[in-house]
């Protein structure tokens, strides 16, 4: 396939016309090899797909499924194979312990995946779950990516008593005791059920924003040590004392050329840092503390399937699944994105 | 050197006090916690409660019981926990110590091996089939929620086939110190190492992957190769140094969170009573002693962590001074 | 005695298909022995054993958490009195009998049970001759006075002993029972001196706090350690973080085989921090012998503990306990009955159950009192069909009954626990709610945090509808009607305010007043004035109440001579082992 840089060929000079260099700015390049790499653009399109249909969480609620998502249905009844099965079953045997809801239909209308601890449709919940799973997800990666990634270009740059001060400070909040914060704020907010002003911001009790925060917070050292690192390792190297030399100011040597050196890193760590705060969210549901009703997430779910994880595998099974698929699109994209960006990466998949 | 060292050390005792001040606020400002009421049994009337709190100082400012509380943990030693008074906090964490190092330690070992090992594959084994199945792996391991994994695999190895040769030599669940029993200490953390190490192994080697994948454009690569060397020697000996820069970083906080009591799911699911096991107890009953002596215990190790990292950077990258 | 719900409540099934290792063990042996089942509403068929009682063997109990600090002025828990009734003794105790005949109240250290001279205000015990203590000291009267003493100066519960004689002034800073409790060490008889009558003393002797501990036991909080006791069992060792170890009382003689009779395991353990779910699992396997009747067994394990194969092994028996919503009577719109029996009409009774695990673990409820209670008469007005059982809810009337209380569409914040059964129970009641016509929400706190936040005045705002539950101390009507709805036990600004709906009539007030009186005279007579009140109450409807819930024994099968007894649940000593 001929790129810009090949050879123009001689026929079309003689031929009268004068080709036309057209220069193209580094985006633009790494956009356009980005779309050639053919996995990369599946990745997309399969999280793409992935978000489009959770939002569409209300449609396949009320037109396929017919059901109230987010509310109890212990004493409902659905249709499978033209019989009315109720959605919740006693035990058997003489003893007859135990309410146990059904397991997956494969039927979109009726159940697709099952039903939950509280009768409710698991499709369903899936789909509205992902809203909160992603947004907590892929809002607290990117929140924590990009502060972090400011304050290690900061400390590594300048070094000296920033560094250590902005490193100290990285310590205490790895150190910190983040459930207890959590669950003290939570407890502070869901006490108060008309929530918080902030000057403009209302902060509600069930608020997302919330755990994504506090997510993002908990793992700023995670990407600031390694980014901090890089930039420790970059700002020794040739060009940038010869940048130095040249008169460079500290913005353009950060922003020309150490950040562009670092931000591979970056690149790499925020769709695997994706992933982290996705299984926090469950680890804090888990506990307790993640997302509170009447939302629901991937972590409540799993969670709330615990209980369920031998006779109704699907419960956990599914958001787990979601997890992964999410995690891989979005980590295949990365790769793919990395590769664009970096001009000098020979081994790139042939678009 | 030692300035670093003695700087470090100065640094560990601020962070540890920072953190123990942070939590004491935390835990006073949350709504609906009175720890005369835990200490005073249950259903107390308001005359023992007023008593209680008198006895406790919990009626004085808050700075004076911080001091109080720092004073028993580190000088006396005598904190006692508040959902139960006949426990001392600092034995109780010394005792509970030795597990939770037994499983990091084990499961570090697991991750950081198989992690090189997978990272190395992956980068020399690109444009293969190898190199996808290995990250698809890796992100599987990575997404899969440690409180399913590790009941899974409590379900098949304590329940289903318990009896199948597969699984009979597990024991059952808990920790048994080494002291009591080697094997019985080796066959009981098996599943929990490996259960562990699974959510790390993925992200190291996907990290290390992109590193040495970067690290091979350099210019001294093309030299090493020039020179004829062969790939997996180019690759080991002379790019694993360069591109182990964000793999040691994450490493010491990983290994720091953990050993401070990070582990608490893994621990709770296999029943090893270690110290993730005892700050998720004092978590539900609201214990603040040894949630502090928790917190101060895992500050100490986890900036020890990241000083040992920061030492380790300049033999990395000798151009690198440690600050 | 409120519930406390085992910390780790999330857990993960476990399937244990256990082969036939364990049914070859004990000469084909499978059921238990369920004498006098019937009463006690357990449902596992009765059949006899063969395997002859035998003393001998290690009895392995695995429990969630420990139960707190172990001192018995102190503990408040079901968990350890299961064990302290094997290593102390009272004055009075519970017959260690199985079914309604374990309601019986036998002298146990006293040679029998006095009458009361001086207006029912003396009672007079001869302490029996001859009984030692675990560290070889005998028992003699003046070991009592140490003993109630402790109840007042080491932090804990006071309220069951209050009326004796002096005990208004002790604190814990000191006791002086020199006019209450007067023990006579030579003509070995122990004087108890109340201010008023309380025809509840005997009962309130049976209760561990009362057990009796040597004189020189030390009057503050003896924290981990359990003084010497009289029982078959002496403690061993107790730490909290690993397990709890009895062993034999070498100095135990039995005197009374219906009060304190032998005991058949040599050692007794309880072994702490396991996930419910591993505790089923491992009991399956036979590595250990019970799970702690307290724990709640997970709904994948349930369905597993119904095949035939344990059938021998599971035990379910009725609980005097509620589970219930408490209505905020102090805001809008629960200050407002028709609010009240509207949302009493409108809850899905049903639902409720399934979420407790089906209709074989819980029973539902509208009135206060709990079936098998003394003056339990069954009375249920919020339903469709007849007032006495629940058959289903009547939302029409219910939402009538909100239009006619002028509270239509206001907001209802629904508190509960941030548990799995807990959540459910909540959520069920936000949908309940909303479906009648209230924009209800829930708020989901930690276990330790939600029952004060509930009781204390201050919060009052912030809830309308709380839940809680609440499990008999000993079988009394006071012990939920006043306990619980009684206008003396509304502590404002305290964390200790058990009536949390906050409910006060005056009238009802005066009843229980005259039925506490006529206890003594005309215990016919006040039984019936005590099913009127509960029935009174039931229709001031201060709560919703859910369901009576039903509890799981669950035993390897190597363990036999089951008996449940509905003040101590399971016996644990009286259990032996093939």
């Amino acid at each position: 396939m001929a790129t810009l840089l090949d050879p123009v060929e001689p026929a079309a000079v003689e031929a009268g016309s004068r080709p036309e260099i057209v220069g193209r700015n580094p985006w633009a390049l790494a956009a356009r090899r980005l779309r050639r790499n053919r996995l990369a653009v599946a990745a997309l399109g399969l999280f793409l797909l992935i978000v489009v249909v959770c939002l569409a969480a209300p449609l396949y609620a009320n037109y396929v499924a017919h059901v109230n998502p987010l509310a109890p249905n212990l004493n409902g009844t659905t249709v499978i194979n033209g019989k009315v099965v109720p959605v919740m079953q006693q035990g058997g045997g003489t003893l007859k312990l135990g309410e146990t809801p059904i397991g997956p239909t494969w039927d979109p209308h009726h159940y697709f995946l099952g039903a939950d601890n509280l009768g409710r449709d698991v499709a369903s919940l899936i789909l509205y779950g992902g809203r909160s799973s992603l947004l907590i997800g892929i809002g607290s990666a990117v929140i924590c990516c990009v502060v972090a990634t400011v304050i290690a270009l900061i400390a590594g740059f300048f070094g000296g008593v920033t560094d250590s001060i902005l490193s100290r400070i990285m310590d205490v909040i790895w150190a910190f005791p983040v459930f207890l914060l959590l669950f003290s704020i939570s407890t502070e907010l869901l006490t108060h059920s008309n929530g918080f002003q902030f000057g403009p911001v209302h902060v509600s009790a069930t608020s997302l924003w919330l755990p994504t925060v506090v997510i993002a917070f908990i793992y700023l050292p995670y990407v600031y040590r390694p980014v901090r690192g890089q930039v420790l390792s970059v700002v020794q190297k040739e060009f940038v004392e010869a940048a130095i030399a040249s008169g460079a100011t500290n913005a353009r040597l950060v922003f020309s050329e150490v950040l562009p050196n670092v931000v591979s890193t970056v690149i790499v760590l925020l769709p695997l840092m994706v992933a982290t705060t996705i299984l926090t969210e469950v680890a804090l549901s888990f506990l307790s503390i993640g997302v509170q009703p009447p939302n629901v997430s991937w972590g409540t779910i799993i969670s709330d399937g615990e209980d369920l994880l031998y006779t109704r595998p699907w419960v956990s099974l599914a958001p787990g699944i979601m997890i992964v698929l999410t995690v891989l699109a979005l980590n295949v994209l990365g790769d793919g994105v990395r590769d664009a960006l970096d001009p000098r990466a020979k081994l790139r998949v042939e678009g | 050197m030692l300035t670093f060292i003695v700087r470090r050390l100065a640094w560990t005792v601020l962070v540890m006090f920072v953190i123990s001040a942070l939590t004491f606020l935390i835990f006073f400002k949350t709504p609906g916690v009175d720890p005369a009421r835990a200490l005073a049994g249950r259903s107390p009337s308001p005359q023992t409660l007023a008593e209680i709190r008198a006895s406790f100082g919990l009626n004085r400012p808050l700075p004076i019981q911080y001091l109080l509380m720092m004073k028993q943990l580190f000088v006396t030693r005598s904190l006692v926990s508040y959902s139960n008074q006949g426990l001392l906090v600092v034995p109780e964490i010394a005792a509970a110590a030795p597990a939770t190092l037994s499983l990091v330690f084990g499961a570090a070992v697991l991750w950081v091996v198989l992690a090189i090992a997978m990272g190395i594959a992956a980068a020399l084994l690109r444009g293969t089939w190898v190199d996808p199945v290995l990250m698809i792996l890796a992100l599987i391991g990575i997404s899969a929620p440690v409180v399913w994994v590790g009941t899974l695999a409590n379900y098949v190895s304590q329940g289903s086939l318990h009896n199948s040769f597969l699984f009979s030599w597990v024991p059952p669940l808990g920790y048994t110190s080494f002291a009591t029993s080697p094997s019985l200490w080796f066959k009981g953390l098996i599943i929990p190492w490996i259960t562990l190490s699974i959510l790390y192994i993925g992200f190291y080697a996907r990290v290390l992957r992109a590193n040495l994948l970067e690290v091979q454009n350099e210019d001294f690569v093309r030299t090493a190769r020039a020179k004829g060397l062969r790939e997996p020697r180019v690759v080991v000996r002379h790019t694993l140094r360069n591109s182990m820069i964000t793999f040691v970083s994450l490493f010491g906080l990983d290994f720091g969170a953990l050993v401070a009591g990070g582990a608490i799911i893994t621990e709770v699911v296999f029943g090893i009573h270690g110290v993730g096991f005892l700050t998720y107890e004092a978590f539900q009953s609201l214990d603040l002693p040894t949630i502090m002596a928790v917190v101060v215990f895992g500050a100490f190790f986890i900036v020890l962590a990241n000083a040992l990292v920061d030492i380790a950077y300049a033999w990395l990258d000798p151009r690198v001074r440690p600050t | 005695m409120r519930f406390v719900r085992s910390m780790h409540t999330t857990a993960a099934r476990r399937v244990a298909r256990h082969p036939l290792r364990w049914s070859g063990a004990a000469l084909g042996v499978a059921a238990l022995a369920l004498a006098g089942c019937g009463s006690s509403g357990s449902s596992t068929p009765a059949a006899s054993s063969s395997a002859a009682a035998k003393a001998g063997g290690t009895f392995t109990i695995l429990a969630n958490s420990s139960f707190g600090v172990a001192d018995p002025a102190q503990n408040y828990t079901l968990q350890e009195w299961q064990l302290l009734i094997d290593t102390h003794d009272g004055l009075t105790t519970f017959a260690k009998e199985n079914g309604l005949a374990g309601t019986k109240i036998v002298p146990d250290l006293a040679t029998s049970i006095p009458t009361p001279t001086n207006g029912g205000k003396t009672y007079v015990f001869h302490i029996r001759h001859g009984i030692k203590f675990s560290n070889g000291q005998v028992l003699k009267p003046s070991d009592f006075v140490t003993t109630f003493e402790r109840q007042f100066t080491v932090p804990g519960p006071t309220s069951f002993y209050s009326d004796i004689v002096g005990a208004s002034a002790c604190s814990t800073k000191g006791c002086n029972l020199s006019q209450g409790v007067i023990a006579n060490d030579s003509a070995y008889t122990l004087t108890i001196n109340l201010t008023a009558p309380d025809p509840e003393l005997m009962d309130q002797l049976a209760l561990p706090f009362a057990f009796a501990v040597p004189s020189d036991t030390s009057l503050k909080l003896l924290g981990n350690n359990v003084p010497p006791g009289t029982g078959p069992y002496m403690w061993k060792s107790y730490n909290p973080n690993t397990e709890a170890v009895l062993v034999r009382n070498p100095y135990f003689k039995v005197w009374s085989a219906a009060a304190q009779p032998a005991g058949y395991p040599n050692e007794i353990i309880e072994k702490y921090g396991l996930q419910v779910s591993d505790e089923v699992t491992a009991v399956q396997n036979g590595e250990a012998n019970e799970v702690f009747d307290g724990d709640q067994i997970p709904s994948d394990q349930l369905s597993q503990l119904n095949s035939a194969k344990y059938a021998g092994q599971v035990h379910v028996n009725t609980l005097t306990a509620d589970w219930y919503m408490a209505l905020n009577t102090r805001t809008p719109p629960f200050n407002n009955v028709k609010a009240r029996q509207a949302i009493n009409y409108a809850a899905n009774r049903t639902a409720y159950v399934k979420i407790a695990g089906g209709p074989s673990l819980a029973v539902p409820a509208c009135q206060i009192l709990p079936p098998n209670y003394p003056s339990y008469v069954p009375y249920c007005p919020y339903t469709t069909g007849p007032q006495t059982v629940w058959s289903g809810p009547n939302v029409a009337k219910a939402k009538q009954l909100v239009q006619q209380s002028g509270t239509a569409g206001m907001k209802v914040v629904v508190d509960g626990t941030n548990d799995q059964v807990g959540k459910a129970l909540v959520e069920q009641m936000v949908s309940d709610l909303d479906s009648i016509g209230y924009k209800a929400s829930a708020q989901l706190l930690a276990a330790s945090v939600q029952y004060p936040f509930v009781q204390n005045s201050a919060n009052s705002a912030k809830w309308n509808v709380g839940w809680s539950a609440w499990y008999q101390d000993y079988p009394a009507q006071s012990d939920f009607l006043n306990v619980l709805l009684g206008c003396n036990t509304i502590h404002p600004n305290s964390d200790a305010s058990p009536n949390i709906a906050a409910y006060c009539d005056k009238a009802t007030q005066a009843q229980i007043s005259q039925a506490e009186s006529m206890e003594a005279t005309d215990p016919a007579g006040a039984a019936k004035l005590w099913t009127q009140i509960d029935h009174e109450d039931t229709n001031a409807a201060p709560w919703v109440d859910l369901y009576n819930p039903k509890q799981i024994d669950f035993l390897s099968s190597d363990v036999h001579g089951y008996k449940w007894n509905p003040q101590w649940y399971i016996l644990i000593d009286q259990l032996w082992l093939s």
